[in-house]
């Protein structure tokens, strides 16, 4: 396949799986490991999973495993047509449902609705949070830093970036 | 206390300047290591004061069962509600525009980084750390919107269908909603005078 042709490719793909990520880019992570490596071919199970490792760990939504992708496949000019594809059509959605949400005059049902997504949302966060520290976690030291970095965003005015130093220094120390 | 009366355009939010919208996505997606979420709760409730955590959390709520990253999605409303469509490709663009970014620049390099003892230790030490970072804001957010009882049950439901038990996520999210805003309904007609 040309450049051309895999920067098509993976536009079309991940701009029709973009609608269907409900709970983020999480929710369509294995259709894109069918896609990317049973389906396309384009790299081994193994290469897939060191890429999810690497978004996994580094700033930004989860939507960088996209980008990763992209640019496995096709260098900058994959990961940005990847990323846009991603992320574009859930955003256009998210835009229109936004507009339809304002215009619901009746505003007791729109405040039935938010309260009721509200706490589900948190659940949701809480499961993600979850997930991470199951993959993470690999010893008493790390349940730890995950505990006390918690507590610290959850009752102090700390900022993260220093909790984050914090932990990186500890992991150094063989904390981890 | 609750406010059901949302207006369609926050004055406050629409009196935030395009490039104010911009640096300040920009440096949710900047520091967003393991997860933008916190990042975006510190600065639009704490730090710019644009949205209260009940707001922020209702808002989150949309975001996070609309298709997309929820943040991704945060950035389009906000957006919107700041500047219509070209507020959303700002926002957009400034939670993206670094990560992106930054990701090119560490996986290019990452080969040549990722066998030494010290990087591993100290991402191993960090992963941990923006595992609780997160959980922390679900629990900030928990402390903050203090929901009734019929919210921790969907809620929790949430949390053990989804976190523990691993069940299919849209279906969960489809249930939920159906069962939340039944219950949410109950209660406000319990409550509130016939009209």
């Amino acid at each position: 396949m040309s450049t051309a042709e895999i920067l098509v490719e993976i536009a079309l793909r991940f701009a029709t799986l973009s609608l269907v990520a409900i709970g983020g880019i999480n929710a369509i992570l294995p259709e894109i490991h069918r896609v990317v490596v049973d389906v396309e071919g384009w790299m081994s199970s193994a290469e897939f999973a060191e890429l999810f490792a690497l978004a996994q760990l580094s700033p930004g939504p989860n939507a960088m495993i996209v980008a990763l992708v992209g640019w496995k496949l096709a260098g900058v000019a994959g990961a940005l047509v990847a990323t846009l594809a991603a992320c574009g059509p859930s955003s256009i959605a998210c835009y229109i449902a936004w507009q339809w949400a304002d215009r619901l005059r009746q505003s007791r049902v729109r405040a039935i609705v938010q309260r009721a997504l509200a706490p589900i949302a948190i659940g949701l966060i809480l499961a993600s949070g979850y997930t991470l520290a199951l993959g993470a976690d690999r010893s008493p030291g790390a349940v730890a830093l995950t505990v006390v970095a918690t507590a610290a965003l959850a009752f102090t005015r700390i900022n993260p970036f220093w909790i984050l130093l914090a932990a990186g220094v500890a992991g150094v120390a063989g904390l981890a | 206390m609750t406010s059901p009366i949302q207006p369609s355009t926050s004055p406050s939010l629409a009196a935030i300047s395009r490039g104010t919208l911009f640096t300040s996505f920009l440096k949710m997606g900047l520091l967003g290591f393991g997860g933008v979420l916190p990042w975006a709760r510190r600065v639009i409730v704490d730090e710019r004061r644009w949205l209260d955590d009940r707001e922020f959390a209702e808002l989150i709520g949309l975001c996070q069962v609309l298709p997309g990253p929820n943040v991704v999605n945060l950035s389009v409303i906000i957006g919107s509600r700041s500047h219509g469509p070209l507020g959303s490709l700002i926002a957009v663009s400034g939670i993206l525009f670094v990560p992106v970014g930054l990701m090119l620049v560490i996986a290019t390099f990452y080969a040549s980084v990722a066998h030494e003892p010290i990087a591993r230790n100290a991402i191993a030490g960090a992963s941990a750390a923006a595992a609780g970072l997160i959980i922390g804001t679900a629990v900030r957010l928990l402390l903050q919107t203090r929901p009734p009882v019929r919210g921790l049950l969907t809620g929790g439901a949430a949390f053990v269908a989804v976190g523990v038990l691993q069940w299919p996520l849209l279906w969960v999210i489809v249930v939920l909603i159906v069962l939340g805003v039944a219950a949410e309904w109950r209660a406000s007609r319990a409550i509130e005078p016939k009209r």
